[in-house]
């Protein structure tokens, strides 16, 4: 990857966020991944203690983003996201267990990229993991505007 | 107002009619007595009055007879004898009736022998100077009247009627205060009677007033509760169908949130039967090292049993038995997986909006069958349909209920026996009865209910299958706001029977928000 890119990873389940570690890693991808256990560190940590997220200007971020966490939904990271004139460029990623297609509309809407859903069967989600790792590795990042 | 107070009431109330009326025919009696009483009285003093009358008359013709005597014997003229003669015919009449109105007074009758007696005395007298003077005597008549032997007679003939008077007299004020008292009585007797009659009928109009109040009071309040009645059966509706879907809510989260671990568990497992495969090619390295035999540099991680090193038999052993946990583990996993699937399905299902349409029902039965050709084919089957009547409905709702009930029949009809499976309808009442017989198997009876329950089953376990269908059609067809039943015996085959209403709007059941 030409760019170094953070893969920023919202997951509150640790399981989960081991095996899409793992799994992005056996694909090749080297990348920083920055993991976090629930929403409002994740905030935080995009938009800073200002919350403008002008911290991360000129960086190239990628998220991945669980719908299903303990203290709110990944729905509204999203929708805060891409309303930051900062972030919203930085593609986001929603990696959750839920199928419901409701769910699926309302995050593309919203301006989600991509929209994937954890299979239970693990040969299927490790692939899946892996080909979102061949993804990253050839996808162009922009850098969160100035 | 309890049942107790109104029966009370009711009681009350005829107690006082009954008492009224006895009081009325008491009062009709005492005054019909008292009106006869009043009455005989009365004819009593009219008696004494008579008999006075009768007294006075006798003296009347005593001293008429007496006069027309002297007034002979003063003028000898014979007027005066026709005059005697006429008054002593008229007394003999008038004291036979005073004898006779005196039977009833022993007094009366003791004086009228005394009277009647003297009289005749007095008048043989008379006749004797009558005849002197006939015969021309006139001065020897004179002499035996002055001689005075009539006078003594003459006084007390009066005196016995003075008597006879002041024993009417007594006789008259007694009778007269009898009538008074009779009357009197009847006066009050009525009035009293009146009076109570008056103070039971008001006493009546009070309680009649009263039950009619109570009664307006329990019709407003029927009214209300009719018309709350409404409003209620609306409020339960909405109730139940929070509830409902609260439950679909709570089961969709749940087995969405079941889901999550599930992730992890599938996950690790295959994390583990990759560390296997590495663990025991190094056992089999290391064994081998062990006995000197020269080793072959072996790649980490992309290695596969096959390609493993001969593994010493204990090992193997061990190899299979993790082989065989990890794969217990899967295939529940697995299952749970496909449960969890089926679970949110339904809730899915649930969560979807009917929309009513005019359904050709037999051309969404023709194109279900179409689509089953092959499956009917192959089972030796066919599949005929009757006249069907059409509704409206939701028609993917109506498709699924269709195509689970068609694939069940095909998937359970006996190996031996050709299939036949007979879709038909009819109409009645405003509901649409579609039955679907087959001739295959058949459900024990003790299954009827059971095999719509999720996860159920039932008989010989030979198909594929979760347990799924027959719950989902049976949650789909209460949504229409219909009824399925089945009627079946074992390898007789099996009808079920669905009612779907044939006008089929947002009914209670079907309504979402």
């Amino acid at each position: 990857m030409s760019l170094p890119v953070k893969i920023i990873m919202i997951e509150d389940d640790e399981g989960h966020a081991r095996l899409i570690e793992r799994n992005i890693r056996r694909s090749g991808v080297n990348n920083e991944i920055v993991p976090f256990a629930n929403g409002t560190d994740a905030m935080k940590y995009l938009f800073g203690s200002d919350g403008t997220g002008a911290e991360h200007k000129d960086q190239a971020l990628l998220i991945l983003l669980d719908l299903n966490l303990p203290d709110m939904t990944g729905i509204d990271i999203l929708k805060r996201i891409k309303e930051n004139k900062h972030v919203k460029c930085a593609p986001v990623v929603v990696l959750t267990t839920t199928d419901d297609e409701q769910e699926i509309k309302r995050c593309y809407e919203l301006g989600c990229n991509v929209y994937i859903t954890k299979p239970v069967n693990y040969e299927n989600f490790a692939n899946a993991i892996r080909q979102l790792g061949l993804f990253f590795s050839v996808i162009k990042v922009p850098q969160t505007s100035t | 107002m309890t049942v107790d107070a109104a029966r009370r009431r009711t009681i009350w109330q005829i107690a006082l009619l009954a008492a009224g009326f006895a009081i009325l025919v008491a009062i009709s009696t005492a005054s019909i007595y008292l009106v006869n009483r009043a009455r005989t009285d009365a004819s009593w003093v009219v008696h004494t009055v008579e008999v006075e009358n009768q007294i006075s008359l006798a003296q009347l013709q005593m001293r008429r007879a007496e006069s027309a005597i002297r007034g002979y014997l003063l003028t000898e003229q014979d007027v005066y004898a026709s005059d005697f003669e006429e008054a002593q015919k008229q007394l003999e009449p008038s004291l036979e009736k005073l004898r006779s109105l005196t039977v009833d007074n022993p007094e009366q009758i003791d004086s009228l022998n005394e009277l009647i007696p003297a009289t005749k005395q007095r008048f043989v007298e008379f006749r004797r100077a009558l005849d002197l003077g006939r015969a021309g005597k006139f001065a020897e008549a004179k002499e035996f009247l002055k001689s005075g032997v009539g006078r003594e007679g003459m006084s007390r003939i009066r005196d016995i009627a003075a008597d006879m008077r002041v024993e009417e007299d007594r006789l008259f004020k007694m009778r007269t205060n009898a009538a008074d008292h009779s009357q009197s009585l009847a006066a009050i007797v009525t009035t009293t009677g009146s009076g109570l009659v008056i103070a039971l009928a008001a006493i009546s109009i009070f309680l009649v007033r009263r039950s009619a109040r109570a009664r307006d009071d329990a019709e407003q309040e029927l009214r209300e509760a009719n018309l709350n009645l409404e409003a209620r059966v609306d409020e339960r509706t909405m109730d139940l169908r929070e509830a409902n879907e609260e439950i679909q809510r709570f089961a969709y989260i749940v087995s969405h949130d079941l889901r999550s671990p599930l992730v992890n568990i599938m996950g690790f497992t295959s994390e583990l039967e990759e560390l296997r495969t590495d663990i025991f090619s190094r056992i089999a390295r290391y064994s081998r090292a062990a006995s000197a035999v020269p080793a072959i540099p072996e790649p980490i991680g992309d290695t596969n049993p096959a390609d493993a090193p001969e593994l010493q038999s204990e090992d193997k052993q061990l190899s299979q038995e993790f082989s065989e946990a990890l794969g217990f583990i899967k295939s529940s996993i697995g299952k749970m997986d496909r449960l969890i699937s089926a679970i949110l399905n339904l809730t899915r299902e649930g969560r979807r909006e009917f929309h009513p349409v005019k359904i050709d029902t037999r051309e969404l039965i023709e194109t279900i069958i179409s689509s089953v050709a092959h499956q009917a084919s192959e089972a030796n089957a066919q599949i005929r349909i009757e006249p069907l009547p059409n509704i409206v409905s939701d028609r993917l709702a109506l498709e699924q209920v269709f195509s689970n009930l068609i694939d069940n029949a095909l998937k359970y009809l006996r190996p031996d026996v050709p299939g036949d499976i007979l879709i038909k309808g009819r109409h009645k009442l405003g509901f649409a009865i579609f039955e679907i017989i087959d001739n295959g198997r058949g459900i024990d009876p003790k299954d009827h209910t059971r095999i719509f329950d999720l996860f159920r089953r039932a008989g010989v376990q030979d198909r594929k299958g979760q347990g799924i269908g027959l719950a989902h059609v049976r949650a789909l067809v209460r949504r229409m706001g219909g009824t399925i039943n089945v009627s079946s015996e074992l390898h007789k085959g099996s009808t079920f029977t669905i009612t779907l209403p044939a006008q089929w709007t947002f009914g209670t059941q079907g309504k979402q928000t």
